[in-house]
């Protein structure tokens, strides 16, 4: 019968069909994934949050992945906002980058007793030359503090008073509120030398 | 199917329930986004670009650079995680009893076999790990018993994934990283690292001058095409170098008395990776950094 | 034996069609030939310009894949630059090449299943020039640093523009043939191809309205929306106009019918219900309903493309006819790669498997898998079956139609194969962080370089059908003006009488 439909057939002939509907099986199979996936859709989808992402399951599986207080979350907050602004050029160790930073670690303008001189250096910037630890030291620093909130200034500033062996007192965020009320709206870089006219 | 009609009521419907659920849905949910705020912070996320920057996303897309390089990090898990730093005054010995004794509150009763799982393991060195798990409730509620004693410990939820384990981001990217992106370029192949960090990793713009410039000359063999349309390659002026010529490697370098001098679009671009960062928590996708781990 | 429909052609009867049937029932009333020569002038206008830019888009996908072998190449050419070349390479392949391809053949399926002439013939020619225009604004656009920068829509507006309206053309004087049909019952073909129609459009348009726009919406939805699109235009688009045409050509040269009307409506429903579905990759940055739903609607979209495969097996089973490098070689192997790209291109969407496949060439592989491998195939196939048709002479170097063949198909598999494994073997590296990125990337180049071997061996075929299509086209050419000529020797003799070609006369493949 093949070899007959092979030579004789009109190619011309448009295709037809036969009419037999999909199988049985076919429907069951696709009603057995439409349930399955059902429940997938319920147990990953989050229920359309617009906050929940995977691998989080639901919005109170985000909660639950919250931080919460408990533990030093100061020192947290302080080291968080070091290591995003300041930690590029200072080091996430504190030991600065030679020709981009000077120490941090060890660094008598980090803990001095007062917190004034310190304060001023993230409010105003640095430019010219200034002495750390015996060596001398002559780069720019853009007045990284300036975007920053009072309570995270203090936080990093206290972070920085408080590690590597640093051992000085925090700074608070009233402290920073009042220092950037004095400098007002024109902060001018500072250097060694006028902040040493500042009282400590 | 017997009319063209009932065809195209078909498609019609079909094709109207996917518009309305992957094209109109996202966009009333996602469409009006406003900026968002970092986690436990009053600072304001996405961070603002600078004019090279927002310049510069246009070369990275007229380059096609999203051809072989992503921006988005991915997660597949998060864990809270609470270490022990400093014992303060007390012996490891003593501390294990009182950590056993602690186990009958009510918030600790259901983790007291990870915690004393954890602490039999604990060779007494520091920083050990107290617990490593889902609960932040459990994780909160030893840093605040802990506190009083003088005991040091640091708390933080650390986000898992391969992705994060290479150092690539710190969380999985969100939609609200890119609510500045126009267009945004997320791309589909990593020929290239991952983008989404790289102002973290590689902050110097001169760097990624060089890169963009010479990429074997940084990395020994890569395969990134060099960009040395972006730049100009001219003779010295007074045989003394530009202020921003390129500082190549000997084999890199261009003949005496040439220099390489990057383009207004290069910098910009150099502008655009530097601004690339992805290092801040957010509701949606929280961490918080632990340095005292390994 | 089942009952037949469309009974009104000579040599098709009620039963299982002998050679005795055939020959008792009378010839055809309408007249082939004619319903052929009227697709001519837009079908030619149509593949003339797909196959063109089915080698520019080989070569400039060549030559992009060459910064992978020869970093350097173009370092000083911004044209020819990775991003740009291979984004104009992969818009050259679907909007150059598939889709206009696909609509000349649909516009000749439609005329052949209404046996009617093509309505309205001058509208796709004009559509064509659109379109193709667009395709060229577009690709020179990409080359030029103008792209969008979303992958899939990368044409500027000015592009886009014109090829919707050719589109929107060519889909009004399709719709115009089919409502033209004697036979009110629809064959299957009817329903994928027609749904075709209103598919592009309504993707196409929403995408560039959303995205193409000074008005895009902000951030990540922009990604959505360009997935949407995406999945619409290279899995479910493709998949109806190729399948569509599949389901026509299949039964016709198998010499049986096509197994089962019920079965078609079941793979065409749940195609379109499915499928449009997917398209978020697991991965995403985005809210987790989103992934979710495209995962939920990969694993139902293995439904159509299993039914698809019975269908098509059924129909092709015991048929006993050898293609021989013919088209049915085409359009069988490209029924296969529907199959296996789609069941590849689905297991994408498993949130498990896509740890290990995400951002790796595995995607880009499985892409082209459907584009060159199973669309590339089946119009290929289409056309070499098509055109000695309307032009009514035989291919100038049938030879080289056969050797396209197994240059394709070898080629596809050159191509295709190592890019998936490749990817795997990517994908499994960056699992791992242990292991460096540098060695997760130069684990995929040896497959990348035969990979571009096959790209040269597809390039050669592609070559073949250009010059089939182009020698064709000249001889046509040549054969008007010498038509021309005679008529007016003839006319100027007095007593000599044009004599029309008969109707009935028909060219053999």
């Amino acid at each position: 019968m093949s070899d007959e439909k092979k030579s004789c057939c009109n190619p011309e002939a448009e295709p037809t069909v036969t009419r037999s509907a999909a199988p049985m099986w076919i429907m069951v199979v696709t009603l057995t994934l439409l349930f399955f996936g059902g429940l997938f859709m319920d147990s990953h989808g989050g229920w359309f949050d617009a906050k929940v992402y995977a691998p989080y399951r639901s919005a109170d599986e985000l909660e639950r992945f919250q931080p919460k207080t408990g533990g030093s979350d100061a020192g947290a907050r302080g080291r968080k906002v070091y290591e995003a602004v300041c930690g590029i050029c200072h080091g996430n160790d504190g030991n600065g980058k030679p020709a981009q930073a000077p120490p941090l670690a060890g660094s008598e303008w980090v803990t001095a007793k007062g917190i004034n001189r310190l304060t001023h250096i993230p409010l105003e910037g640095l430019a010219g030359p200034l002495k750390v630890g015996g060596k001398d030291w002559n780069l720019n620093m853009a007045a990284m503090g300036v975007a920053l909130s009072d309570e995270d200034l203090a936080a990093v500033l206290t972070y920085m008073r408080t590690s590597w062996g640093n051992k000085a007192g925090e700074v608070t965020a009233d402290d920073v509120k009042k220092i950037r009320a004095e400098i007002g709206g024109h902060p001018q870089p500072v250097n060694g030398e006028k902040l040493m006219k500042l009282p400590e | 199917m017997k009319t063209g009609f009932s065809v195209f009521l078909a498609a019609f419907v079909a094709l109207g329930a996917s518009w309305y659920g992957l094209v109109y849905g996202p966009v009333k949910q996602l469409g009006g986004a406003k900026e968002t705020t970092i986690l436990q912070s009053s600072d304001k996320w996405p961070l603002q670009r600078t004019g090279d920057a927002t310049l510069g996303l246009q070369i990275y897309r007229a380059a096609g650079c999203a051809a072989c390089h992503t921006e988005q990090i991915r997660q597949t898990g998060a864990v809270n995680v609470i270490l022990l730093t400093d014992l303060g005054v007390h012996q490891p010995a003593d501390f294990k009893e009182f950590m056993k004794s602690l186990m009958v509150v009510p918030e600790l009763m259901n983790y007291s076999n990870t915690i004393v799982g954890n602490l039999e393991n604990w060779n007494g060195e520091l920083p050990g790990t107290l617990y490593r798990g889902d609960s932040g409730d459990a994780v909160s509620e030893l840093g605040k018993r802990l506190k009083p004693l003088g005991i040091k410990t640091e708390a933080g939820i650390v986000a898992r994934g391969a992705d994060i384990a290479r150092g690539w981001g710190y969380r999985q990217s969100v939609a609200a990283d890119y609510l500045y992106d126009a267009p945004v370029q997320l791309g589909s192949l990593r020929a290239g690292p991952d983008l989404s960090n790289i102002g973290v990793r590689s902050p110097d713009a001169n760097w990624q001058l060089q890169h963009l410039y010479a990429p074997r000359s940084i990395v020994k063999n890569s395969t990134m095409p060099a960009f040395r349309f972006l730049f100009t390659l001219r003779k010295k002026m007074d045989g003394q170098d530009a202020p921003d010529a390129l500082v190549l490697k000997p084999e890199f370098a261009p003949a005496a008395g040439y220099e390489v001098v990057p383009t207004a679009e290069a910098r910009q671009l150099a502008a655009y990776l530097v601004s690339l960062k992805n290092n801040a928590p957010l509701y949606e996708a929280p961490f918080t950094p632990i340095t005292a781990a390994k | 034996m089942n009952e037949n429909e469309h009974s009104n052609q000579g040599g098709v009867g009620a039963a299982a069609p002998t050679c005795a049937a055939a020959a008792a029932h009378p010839p055809v009333e309408t007249c082939v030939s004619k319903i052929d020569a009227s697709c001519r002038v837009p079908l030619l206008a149509l593949f003339g310009g797909a196959a063109l830019w089915l080698v520019l888009g080989l070569v400039l996908g060549i030559l992009a894949m060459m910064s992978f072998h020869k970093p350097d190449m173009f370092a000083d050419c911004a044209f020819l630059t990775f991003g740009r070349a291979q984004a104009a390479a992969n818009d050259l392949l679907l909007y150059g090449f598939a889709i206009p391809a696909a609509l000349g053949v649909m516009l000749w399926i439609f005329s052949r299943l209404s046996q009617a002439p093509l309505a309205l013939p001058i509208v796709p020619i004009a559509a064509a020039n659109l379109w193709h225009g667009g395709v060229l604004v577009g690709t020179i656009s990409i080359l030029l640093g103008f792209s969008t920068g979303h992958p899939w829509l990368e044409y500027p507006r000015a592009a886009a523009v014109l090829l919707f309206a050719g589109f929107m053309l060519v889909a009004v004087s399709a719709a115009a043939t089919m409502g033209f049909r004697n036979h009110r019952e629809l064959y299957p073909s009817h329903w994928f191809l027609f749904a075709a129609l209103l598919w592009f459009a309504w993707s196409y348009g929403t995408a560039n309205l959303f995205l193409v726009s000074n008005h895009a919406p902000r951030g990540v939805v922009q990604a959505i929306i360009d997935w949407w699109l995406t999945n619409n235009l290279l899995f479910v688009w493709l998949a109806l106009a190729g399948i569509g045409i599949a389901f026509y050509f299949l039964p016709k040269l198998a010499g049986q019918p096509l197994a089962g009307s019920g079965y078609a409506v079941f793979a065409f429903l749940t195609l379109v219900f499915f499928g449009t579905w997917c398209g978020i990759p697991p991965s995403a940055p985005v809210p987790a309903w989103l992934p979710t739903i495209s995962a939920f609607a990969a694993l139902l979209s293995l439904i159509p493309i299993i039914a698809i495969a019975i269908i098509a097996m059924k129909t092709v089973w015991g048929s006993g006819t050898a293609c021989m490098g013919g088209p049915f070689c085409f359009i069988r192997f490209g029924t296969l790669s529907f199959v296996a790209s789609g069941i590849l291109y689905v297991s994408e969407f498993c949130p498990r498997y896509s740890r290990g496949l995400d951002f790796t060439w595995f995607n880009f592989g499985v892409t082209q898998w459907q584009l060159l491998g199973f669309a590339g195939m089946i119009l290929c196939g289409a056309i070499y079956e098509i055109l000695p048709r309307v032009m009514q002479r035989k291919l100038p170097f049938a030879f080289l139609a056969k050797a396209n063949f197994y240059l394709f198909a070898g080629g596809v598999v050159l191509y295709v194969i190592p890019l998936v494994i490749g990817g795997v073997e990517q994908g499994m590296k960056l699992r791992d962080a242990n292991i460096a990125f540098a060695d997760a990337s130069s684990a995929a180049l040896i497959f990348l370089r035969i990979s571009t071997t096959g790209q040269l061996v597809i390039l050669l075929g592609a070559l073949c059908l250009l010059l089939n299509i182009f020698v064709m086209t000249m001889q046509w050419k040549l054969g008007l003006v010498k038509t021309f000529v005679t008529a007016v020797k003839d006319s100027l003799v007095e007593g000599s009488a044009y004599q029309p070609l008969p109707c009935d006369k028909e060219a053999k493949p």
